[in-house]
C-alpha cells in the first residue's frame, strides 16, 4: 500500500470504528504485553465462549492488532493485503457494517500490539478496555534494555487509561509488569508462579502429553492438565480462568 | 586431516559451475524455485530496514514473536511445541541439522540417512565428526524404506536417522505406516529422528495426513513430529527456502524436545550467534501474510509436475521413473542400454555431462545422492515451464540424432 492510501484507509477504518463501538458499546477485554497475546486471547474466547454462546464474544481474527489491524478486527472484515482494489472493497464494507449492522457481540477480546512510542496511544484513541490483560514485557534483541523502557511507558498509558471499575490483570512473574499496578485505578488481579500472585500455579510438571499443574485462585483450588507444552500456555489458561469466574 | 578437507563441493554445485561455464544452458540442476520472493515479504523486510530493527542481534533462538507465531502455524497441523524453549530460528535448514548433528555426535557415531537423499546431508554429518550410513530405498516400491535393511544396519554406534520428507531428490513421501515403524525402531535402539520437511507445503497427492491446516484446499504431509511420544527424540526441520522462495535468505528453523533444544542452541550460538534478523522479519511476514502465494506456487508446481511427467512418458525408451507425489524433483532411472551407448552402465555423472555439453541441458547425476542413485538423474521442475519444455525439445533432439 502507498503511504498516502494506508494513511487514507487507517484513518477511515478508526473512524468507522469509533462509530461502531459507539454504537454498540461492547465490554471490551485488551490483551497487552510483548508475547503470548493470541494464546491468550485463544483461551479466554473458548472460556467465555463457554459461559455465555459462541455469538456473544469475539476476537481478533489472525492476530490482527495494530493500527489498521485492530479495527478490521472491530469490524470483522479480512485485510485488503497487497491489493488496492481490495482495500477499497474492505472500505466500503466497513461503511455498510458501521452503519447498518445489527448483530454485534457483547463482549470483545482484543489483542493491542505495540512496537514503538506512540503505538498504544493510537489504539487507545479507538478503544478504550474495561478490562487489560498484560503478558510480559520482554526483548527481542541481546541488548534491549532501551527499547523495553519504551514498552513500559506505552503500558502504563494502559494502566493510566483503565477505568476505576475496570480490572487490571498483571503477570507477577515479570518484574516490570508488576510494576504497572502502581499507575492503575483499576483493580488489579495477579497472576503468575511467584508466591505474591493472586492467582497461582504450583507443582507444574511437562508430561508426554502436556503439562499439569495446581491452580489456586481466592478459596478456590483445582488440578489441571493441559495438552500443551511451555509456560506460556499455563499463563494462557490461568488468565482465561481468571477472567472467566470473576466477570 | 582436519574435517572439512574431506568435503568437497556438493555435486549439484559443481554441475551448476559447470554449466555456468557452457553458454545457453537451460538448467534443471539445482533445487531453486523460479520464482522471486512475495511482494508482502519483501516489503516486510525494507519496514522492519527503515526502522532499524534488523541492525542487532537477535535473541540466539530468534525473534520472540516469529517463534510465536511459527508454533502458532505449528499447532494447526498438529504439532505442539513451546516457543519459548523448543524452536530455534536458524540460518538455512542446513544450519540446523550441522547443528544437531554437532549437539548429538561424537566422533566415529553414526548416522542413517535413505539412500538415495539430499547429497548435503553427508558433508553436515562428517562435519561434526560421524558417519553416514546408507539405507537403501526400495525404487520399485515407490522409493520407501525397507525396515528390515534399516534395522540390519543399526549398530551400538547409531545415534540418528536424518531424511527429508518428502523425499529429494525422489519427489516420494514416507507413508504414515512407514513413519511408524521408523519411530518404534528409534525408541527400540534409542535414536534421533531428524525429520527435515522443507518441501512440506507441496504436496500433490493423498499421504495419510489430515486437511486441518487452515489451507484445507492443500494435501497436507503427515509428520513423526504429530507423535508426542516420540518428542523427546525427534527434531522437526523446516525451511523458508523453497516454500516461500527464499533461498538466498537463508532462513529456518527446528523444533525439538526442550532438553535437546537447549544443547543444539549452545552450538547454534556458536556458529552463527542467530539468524540474519532481516530475514527473520520476512519469515515472519511469509508466515502471517504469504499463504495466498503459497497456494499459487502449489498449484504451479503440480502443473509442472504434470508437464514433466508427460515429457517424462514421450522419452519412453530412455528413461523410466517413479511419478513424484510432491516436491519439485523427479528422478528417472537412465534405460541400461542407453547408458552403455552414451557412458557405461555405473557411469550417471558421465551421462549427465554428455547431456550438459551436448545438449546443453544440465541435470544432477544420480550418483551424487548415494550408491542406489546411480544410474538416474534428478530433473528439478522448480524451474519456468519455458526451462522444462526447452530442456525436453533439446533432450528428445539429442537422443533421436
Amino acid at each position: 500500500m502507498k503511504p498516502f492510501f494506508k494513511k487514507f484507509v487507517q484513518y477511515y477504518l478508526k473512524l468507522l470504528t469509533k462509530f461502531v463501538l459507539w454504537r454498540h458499546n461492547p465490554f471490551i477485554i485488551a490483551v497487552a504485553g510483548t508475547t503470548n497475546k493470541t494464546v491468550v486471547k485463544e483461551y479466554i474466547l473458548k472460556f467465555l465462549r463457554e459461559k455465555y454462546g459462541e455469538n456473544e464474544v469475539r476476537g481478533n481474527p489472525r492476530s490482527y492488532n495494530t493500527e489498521i489491524g485492530l479495527p478490521l478486527a472491530i469490524l470483522f472484515l479480512d485485510s485488503g493485503e497487497s491489493s488496492f482494489w481490495k482495500w477499497w472493497r474492505v472500505l466500503i464494507q466497513a461503511k455498510l457494517k458501521a452503519l447498518f449492522s445489527r448483530k454485534f457481540p457483547s463482549k470483545l477480546v482484543l489483542e493491542l500490539g505495540v512496537e514503538e512510542k506512540g503505538d498504544m496511544k493510537y489504539l487507545l484513541d479507538i478503544v478504550r478496555p474495561t478490562w487489560t490483560v498484560v503478558t510480559n514485557i520482554e526483548g527481542n534483541f541481546s541488548d534491549a534494555r532501551s527499547n523495553l523502557e519504551d514498552l513500559f511507558e506505552e503500558m502504563k498509558l494502559l494502566a493510566q487509561k483503565l477505568p476505576k471499575n475496570g480490572k487490571f490483570i498483571l503477570n507477577f512473574d515479570d518484574e516490570r509488569v508488576k510494576k504497572l499496578a502502581e499507575f492503575s485505578k483499576a483493580e488489579t488481579i495477579s497472576y503468575g508462579f511467584s508466591e505474591e500472585a493472586e492467582a497461582r500455579v504450583t507443582n507444574l510438571k511437562t508430561t508426554v502429553q502436556g503439562q499439569t499443574f495446581d491452580f489456586s485462585f481466592r478459596n478456590q483450588n483445582e488440578s489441571v492438565e493441559i495438552k500443551k507444552y511451555g509456560r506460556h500456555n499455563v499463563y494462557a489458561w490461568m488468565i482465561a480462568k481468571i477472567v472467566k469466574e470473576t466477570i | 586431516m582436519d574435517n572439512s578437507q574431506k568435503i568437497n563441493l556438493s555435486p549439484i554445485k559443481d554441475m551448476e559451475l559447470r554449466a555456468s561455464r557452457i553458454p545457453g544452458v537451460v538448467s534443471l540442476a539445482q533445487g531453486v524455485p523460479s520464482f522471486d520472493t512475495p511482494e508482502t515479504i519483501k516489503r516486510a523486510a525494507i519496514e522492519a530496514i527503515e526502522k532499524g530493527r534488523v541492525a542487532k542481534y537477535s535473541l540466539a533462538p530468534g525473534l520472540l514473536e516469529l517463534r510465536e507465531v511459527i508454533t502458532q502455524k505449528l499447532e494447526l497441523e498438529n504439532k505442539y511445541y513451546d516457543f519459548e524453549e523448543e524452536v530455534i530460528v536458524t540460518a538455512g535448514s542446513i544450519e540446523a541439522i550441522t547443528a544437531t548433528m554437532l549437539a548429538i555426535l561424537s566422533p566415529g557415531d553414526e548416522v542413517l540417512i535413505p539412500d538415495p537423499t539430499y547429497t548435503s546431508y553427508q558433508p553436515a554429518i562428517k562435519v561434526a565428526g560421524g558417519v553416514p550410513v546408507f539405507v537403501p530405498l526400495n525404487e520399485q516400491n515407490h522409493w520407501s524404506f525397507d525396515i528390515v535393511e534399516l534395522e540390519k544396519r543399526i549398530t551400538p554406534k547409531t545415534k540418528a536417522l536424518l531424511f527429508c520428507n518428502p523425499n529429494n531428490p525422489t519427489g516420494t513421501i514416507f507413508t504414515r505406516d512407514q513413519l511408524h515403524a521408523v519411530a518404534q525402531l528409534a525408541i527400540k535402539h534409542d535414536f534421533y529422528i531428524l525429520s527435515d520437511e522443507v518441501y512440506k507445503d507441496f504436496v500433490f497427492e493423498d499421504n495419510g495426513g489430515s486437511t486441518s491446516t487452515g489451507r484445507s484446499n492443500l494435501q497436507r504431509l503427515y509428520s513423526l513430529a504429530e507423535m508426542r511420544g516420540i518428542r523427546d527424540r525427534l527434531i522437526y526441520i523446516f525451511s523458508f527456502s523453497k516454500a516461500y522462495a527464499m533461498t538466498g535468505w537463508r532462513i529456518a528453523y527446528l523444533a525439538t524436545h526442550h532438553d535437546l533444544a537447549k544443547k543444539i542452541l549452545g552450538v547454534h550460538d556458536a556458529l552463527v550467534t542467530c539468524a540474519p534478523v532481516v530475514s527473520q522479519y520476512a519469515a515472519l511476514a511469509a508466515l502471517e501474510m504469504a499463504d495466498e502465494e503459497l497456494a499459487k506456487y502449489h498449484a504451479i508446481y503440480k502443473d509442472r509436475r504434470d508437464l514433466i511427467c508427460q515429457r517424462l512418458d514421450k522419452l519412453g525408451n530412455i528413461f523410466e521413473y517413479q511419478k513424484p507425489d510432491s516436491a519439485y524433483f523427479v528422478f528417472p532411472r537412465i534405460k541400461d542400454e542407453v547408458l552403455k551407448k552414451m557412458a557405461c552402465v555405473g557411469d550417471s555423472k558421465r551421462f549427465a555431462i554428455e547431456l550438459l555439453e551436448k545438449a546443453k541441458v544440465a541435470t544432477v547425476p544420480g550418483a551424487a545422492f548415494g550408491p542406489v542413485g546411480e544410474n538416474h538423474i534428478r530433473m528439478c521442475f522448480g524451474r519456468s515451464e519455458e526451462d522444462i519444455n526447452l530442456a525436453f525439445d533439446r533432450m528428445e533432439k539429442f537422443f533421436t540424432k
